[in-house]
Order: structure tokens, then sequence, then C-alpha cells
């Protein structure tokens, strides 16, 4: 891949709308054995933000270190490495309390750790093959235009 | 201009192509056109089951010695390159079955000490084409007639010179690859097949490359140098070749390399078999038999109703001889390709002036696989410089490493013009290309970003002047990272068969009384001079396309008047030409006419809007540009390829049903 800024963001949106919400929906109501009560679901969609979030705040790094790169391009394993770093620091500031909108009681070590692992699992890898080229399948300029949409 | 006489020599060839018996030379004292073939009608006879009647014309002019295939069965070879009319330069070879007839246009000096006996008179011709009883006039003049001399034409006119007129709305001129892609863009994004032509002088549109693979050493079964995501078969891109191969070489290797690479594993390229393999069967699924025309392009004009018309010569099954066809287009495409290899000015000097020893020197894109099996016959000494340290120089290298399985003895002597450290790479803001083993690395032959990142950007934005400082600073030569290339080179030198020579080659001269040898002198980086004796020198410095020798390209740009671009050098100095002038959505503007437009892809359009022009993915983008660019402007009813229409498309390829 080779992303611009803008295309980081861009597809990075994209994904959090079209994969990120909704797959967190059913797992969230996976979770709570498929009854709808907000007060239960809320914390996967504050979670998953967070992590969203994370990453937009990494990504002009992420810029900076692709033009160290001659071809300055972002190699899919480092995408790959990079999105569990992201979910890490999610979760590391998260269970220390330092993030406001997340209880740090909801990612102490246990089973609670391993729900947070598993939604991000099942969030993280549909995002990570859908880079690997379906995403042209609907947006066949993406991969010309540094991954932002539209016309080139 | 053209001095008279001109002169080719003429050879017999072996089964295994090499020359065999002596030299006779053709005299040609004045210009006119001259046939070559095995009919008593030729003016030239040569004999041979695989020579046609009328196998090709030699065109001289007072400013151009060209050569022309005249529809032959077994086809017409420059350089190793079939050709179907190409202007010509000093030391070009023409191959057909047999024979080989090199343009050399002064007479060589007789060769003292040669093993070869005294050369047989040469067969002197002139002949004057005009005045009576010349023959009836070729397609050429006729159509010079037809046209005229004004840069529009009526419909009526070309109607009226009683040759075949067909009317489509999209052609594309070329029939090779870049032609296969744009095409496969309007036939993905909904035109039918019926509405589209293209013009080839090849039935298979990837035979050319093919052969430039096939000459490179780059067989089938070898790798190309192209992502797993440059499908030409494929606008999407999705699913790449590496997911193709996943089932034939298990499925960790695959998936891995492409995970993986550039850091964790080599770059994943995918065979060239497989390649031709995917484009057949996406050229029967677009109908690539029901749109193509065999023939040559011979020249186009703005018609008066805001359309093309182009002409052309008709080959191959029920051309009807001489006539010459139209087809009338309201947007035309040119991918012609590299009108013909041109090398560089030594070796060209070399080549014209020692003919006689032609079959010691080669140009790694021309066909030279007789010096492979020369040095596998034997398992005395040979000595081979290779001459270049880019990819071709890699693959030429594994090869002779090859060949040294079956002649123990083989040497390899490596010219590369100076050491390059591993800090030497090039720069390019904060970013350095790696080094090793005295070649820069780089996966391909841009920065990846070229294709659609950052760099893309940059360079499509950038000044006329600027782009060609980013093109000097990122291309040039380099080759890919590959453990095989790597190990033959450290290997090689530790056993002692395989050595660099640095500095640049200043001296390559016949030697005396040892006509199986060349000297090359090379002056070192130092001002030392080291000379080799060398049985072949294998040139891997690359092409120069000329689009000017490519006469239906010559003849547009005089017409029209058409910008080309142009090389600088680091220091931003223009140089010389290089290609056609186009948009960023690669339209020739100056052909622009009312609703009509013409546009361009591939090595013709080199030092435009974008770096990577002849690659396949560059063709994608030109094509997509292109294609795109009629949905902006709400021309000729192409419908946008919308998310979900491409999602409709892509099912169907998938499924491999008619788009």
């Amino acid at each position: 891949m080779t992303p611009t800024l803008a295309g980081r963001i861009q597809t990075r949106i994209l994904l959090f709308i079209v994969l990120g919400l909704p797959i967190t929906l059913i797992y969230a109501l996976a979770v709570n054995d498929f009854i709808w009560f907000w007060p239960r679901m809320e914390v996967f969609f504050r979670f998953i933000a967070t992590v969203f979030l994370i990453g937009l705040i990494l990504d002009p790094v992420y810029i900076f270190l692709q033009t160290l790169r001659w071809d300055r391009d972002w190699p899919f394993a480092y995408q790959f490495f990079f999105s569990i770093v992201e979910f890490g620091i999610a979760l590391a500031l998260a269970a220390n309390g330092l993030i406001p909108w997340l209880d740090s009681f909801d990612f102490d070590d246990g089973p609670e750790i391993w729900t947070a692992i598993w939604h991000f699992t099942v969030v993280f890898i549909p995002m990570f093959l859908a880079l690997l080229g379906p995403l042209s399948v609907f947006f066949i300029r993406w991969r010309f235009k540094a991954a932002q949409f539209g016309k080139i | 201009m053209i001095s008279f006489p001109v002169y080719f020599r003429v050879r017999q060839l072996g089964p295994d192509g090499t020359p065999t018996g002596p030299a006779r030379t053709l005299k040609c004292d004045d210009p006119g056109t001259f046939t070559v073939g095995k009919s008593d009608d030729a003016d030239v006879q040569l004999d041979g089951a695989a020579v046609s009647r009328i196998h090709l014309s030699l065109v001289l002019a007072a400013r151009s010695v060209a050569v022309r295939d005249e529809e032959s069965t077994n086809g017409t070879f420059v350089n190793g390159n079939r050709v179907a009319e190409v202007a010509l330069e000093a030391g070009d070879r023409i191959t057909i079955p047999g024979w080989e007839l090199e343009f050399a246009p002064v007479e060589a000096e007789a060769q003292p000490g040669t093993a070869a006996p005294q050369a047989p008179p040469a067969i002197v011709l002139s002949r004057i084409v005009e005045g009576a009883g010349a023959p009836p006039p070729g397609p050429v003049s006729q159509l010079a007639a037809i046209f005229g001399s004004a840069p529009e034409i009526g419909l009526e006119t070309i109607r009226a010179s009683g040759h075949p007129v067909e009317e489509v709305r999209f052609l594309s001129v070329g029939g090779g690859l870049g032609s296969f892609v744009w095409i496969d863009h309007l036939r993905c994004y909904g035109i039918p097949a019926g509405q589209v032509a293209t013009i080839g002088t090849e039935t298979v549109p990837y035979r050319t490359y093919q052969r430039y693979c096939k000459n490179s050493q780059i067989p089938d079964h070898e790798r190309l140098r192209s992502n797993s995501l440059s499908r030409p078969d494929n606008i999407w891109g999705f699913p790449g070749y590496a997911m193709r191969e996943v089932g034939k070489r298990g499925f960790f290797k695959g998936i891995f390399q492409v995970f993986g690479e550039p850091t964790l594993a080599e770059s994943y390229t995918p065979r060239a078999g497989d390649v031709f393999e995917s484009l057949d069967v996406e050229a029967r699924r677009i109908g690539w038999q029901q749109m193509f025309r065999q023939g040559q392009a011979r020249g186009l004009r703005k018609t008066t109703d805001g359309r093309y018309v182009v002409a052309y010569q008709p080959r191959g099954e029920g051309a009807g001889g001489d006539r010459l066809r139209f087809i009338v287009a309201d947007v035309v495409h040119l991918s012609t390709g590299y009108p013909a290899t041109r090398f560089v000015d030594d070796f060209q000097n070399f080549v014209a002036q020692h003919p006689e020893r032609r079959g010691l020197v080669a140009n790694a894109y021309e066909e030279h696989d007789a010096m492979y099996a020369a040095i596998e016959q034997t398992r005395d000494p040979v000595y081979v410089v290779v001459r270049g340290r880019g990819i071709v120089a890699s693959r030429v290298i594994q090869r002779l490493s090859e060949a040294r399985k079956k002649n123990p003895n083989l040497q390899i002597l490596h010219s590369i013009r100076s050491r390059l450290g591993p800090r030497d790479g090039a720069v390019y803001k904060r970013a350095k290309r790696l080094v090793r083993n005295n070649v820069e690395i780089q996966p391909f032959n841009w920065p990846k970003s070229c294709w659609g990142g950052d760099l893309r950007f940059e360079y499509e934005r950038a000044s006329e002047e600027r782009r060609g400082v980013i093109l000097n600073t990122l291309g040039g030569t380099s080759t890919a990272e590959r453990s095989d290339w790597v190990e033959i080179a450290e290997r090689g030198a530790e056993e002692g068969w395989y050595r660099v020579v640095y500095g640049s080659i200043s001296e390559l001269d016949p030697i005396e009384g040892q006509a199986d040898r060349v000297r090359i002198l090379i002056r070192t980086p130092e001002g030392h001079n080291e000379e080799l004796f060398a049985h072949f020198l294998i040139d891997c410095t690359g092409l120069i396309a000329d689009i000017r020798r490519s006469p239906f390209l010559a003849d547009l740009l005089d017409t029209y008047n058409l910008p080309r671009n142009h090389a600088w050098s680091k220091q931003g100095e223009k140089r010389g030409p290089t290609g056609l002038k186009v948009s960023n959505d690669f339209e020739i503007e100056g052909l622009r006419n009312n609703r009509g437009r013409v546009y361009a892809a591939g090595t013709i359009t080199t030092g435009g809007p974008y770096l990577a022009v002849d690659s396949f993915l560059g063709l994608q983008y030109s094509a997509l540009r292109s294609v795109d660019h009629l949905v902006t402007e709400r021309l000729h009813a192409v419908p946008d390829l919308t998310p979900f229409r491409s999602l409709g498309g892509w099912l169907k390829w998938m499924g491999g049903s008619t788009p």
C-alpha cells in the first residue's frame, strides 16, 4: 500500500463505518445473548471508537515513517503489526483508567480482557483483509489515488 | 539525410541462427523500394521454405531507410523483434527465416587476416520507381494520395477512394498489451464489443511483450518484475496472481510472501507463463477476436465531422492484398509500443563497422540464444563480458551461470561503470536507495509510490522541468533483490569465475587474426586501461525508444505538429525529445476534434504525467484515466463505474461471464 495522510484517514473512516460499527453491534449482541440492552452494549462502541481515535492520532507518524522508506510504501506486514500496536495502546490506557469514557473495570485481567481481545480480533481481521484487495472491487481508483476515494 | 549508395550485408543463417558462409553485399545506388523474397519477381531473391514469395520491402528514401514486412507468413524481425514497418539505423539486423540482412550505410573495410575468404562481389541494385514502367503504387503512396495535405478529411473522400470503410465508436491502435488493457476497461465499464475495434500486427496481444521477455532470458516459467496485484487481465487487481498461485505451491508460501514483502520476504512476482495464460482467458471473455483487425496502421487524420479516420493495411487471413482499409472512430487510443530497438552509440558503431563480428556482440533484448548454445557446446574457456547492472544483466548472468553447468570453463566478466558503495544509492528527500553488490536494489523499476502513492501526485503536479529532475533521480538502473542472484555473484567471485570490472568501455574492436573474439578496452575510474579479449559481449544497458522510428507516429507528429516531452538532466538542463506530450488524462490535446478525442498509453508517452507508463499497472492507470475522462466529459455515452456497478463487473469476471 502507498497511502497518503488523506488516504489513510478516508480509508480508516470508511472501514470503521462499514465494518467496525456493524461487527461491533453483532459482537455486543452476541456477548449479551442477543438481548438488546444498550447499557451493557455501549462499552463496545466506546472501546472500538477509542482504537479508531488512536489510529487517527498515529497516522501522521506512519506517514513520516513512509517518507524514510525509498519505496514510500506501507507493507501489509506493517499494517498488521501497527494495528495490533494501536489495540495494545488502547487497552493499556483503558486498563489504567486513562480514557475518561472507559471504565478501567471493563479491561481488568481475566474474562474482561478476553472479551476485548476477541472484539478487536473479529473487527480487525475483516478490515485487514479488505485492504488486501476487496476494497478495489468497489473502488477501482482507490489503489491509484493513495487510498483516497473518488475520481483520480 | 541518407547518402547513397547504401549497403545491406546479406548472410545465410544456420538452423541455430548463426551466420554460415560468407556475406554478400547488397548495394543500393538510388532511393527506391526493393522487394525481397523467393519469387522470381522479387528484386532480391532469397531461397528457403519459410521465406515468402515477397517477404519484405526495403524502402529507401532521401531522408530515411525503412523495412516493411509484406505480410510474410513467418515474419520480419529487426534486432530480434517482429516488425511491420520500421525505420532502420546503422547496424540494425533484419532477419527472416534462414537469412539476415544488415543495414550498413557505409561499406565495411576489407578485413585482412580474417578467416573468411575473399567476399564475393556485391549484388548491385538500383531502380527508379517513378516514371514509365514503375510498378503500381503501393499502399503508402495510395494513402498519401487519399489523405492529401489537409489536416482534416471528409468522409466522402474516404468513401470515394473505393476502399472498405468501417465505423466504430472506440478504436485502439497497436493491438498489444496497452490496447488490451484500455479495451478491457471499456468493456468492463459496459461498452459492447460491437462498438470497439483494435488494429495490430500480432494476433495475440502479449506476443511482442513475450518476445522481449524470451530474448532477455525470461522464459515462461521465470518470474517477471511485476506485482501480484498488477494484473493486466483484471481491472480491479483482485484477486492477485499470488492468490492464483496459492493452490500450486502451497498455501503458506504464497500468502506469506505477499504479506511479508518486502521486509520479511522477497517481493512476490508472477511467472510469465501464468500472466499469458490469464490474458488468454480474459481475451476470450471480452471478445478480443471479434474486435481485433490484423494489420499495420498507416496513418490517422481528423475527419470534418469531428471524428478520426485510421488507415491500415490488412495482414493475415483474408487480408486481400494491397488494399487499404479505413476505420472511422469517435475515440482513438494509441499504444504502439517500442517502435524498434536502438542501441547505445559505441555498440551501434561497432556493429555497423564490423558486420562480420556481429555474432560476437548482442544487445540483451535481441535474440541471442545462439551465444548460450555456443558456450554450452564446448568445454574450452569462454570469456563473456556482460555490460550493465540492471535487472536484465542479473538475468543474463543467471542464464550464464546455468550455462556454466555444461561448460565449467566459462568466465563471466561483469562490466559496470563505477563502484557503488553501500552508501552510494540514489537519494530522494529523506530516503535512500539500498545498494548491494554494486547495484541499486528496488523491487520494481520505479519506487512503489510512483504508481499510486504520494510520488504519483508529486510528479503529476510538478512543472515540466521538475518532472524531468524527479524522473532522473527516481529512475536509473536497479535490480530486484533475489537470493539466487546474490548467491551467483558471491559464489562466482569466490570460485573465480565471476569478476566485476569497473570502468566505461572506451574501445570495442575486432582482433586481427582472431575471428572469434573482440577486444574491449575499459577505462577504469582510476584512469587505468584494462584490456579484455572476450568471445562474447552482451550489452544489458537497455533500449532506447525513438518514437519517430515509427512511420505512423512520425507522420502524426509532422501533420499536426504535436509537441513532445523532453529528457532533463539532474541539474535541470533540457535534453533530447522523448515521448508524445499528453495531458494528465493521457489525451493528446493537439488532436482534439470537436467531440472526438485521442489518447495514448505506454512507452510512447515517456516523460509525460506518469513515471511508470511502461508497466502492467501503469497501463491500467492510463486506461483508467482516459476512460474516466470520457465519463467526466460526458462523451460518447461511457457509463461511470460506480461502486456497485464495479462489484457487478467483478462478479462477472470471477464467474467468467461476458461483461
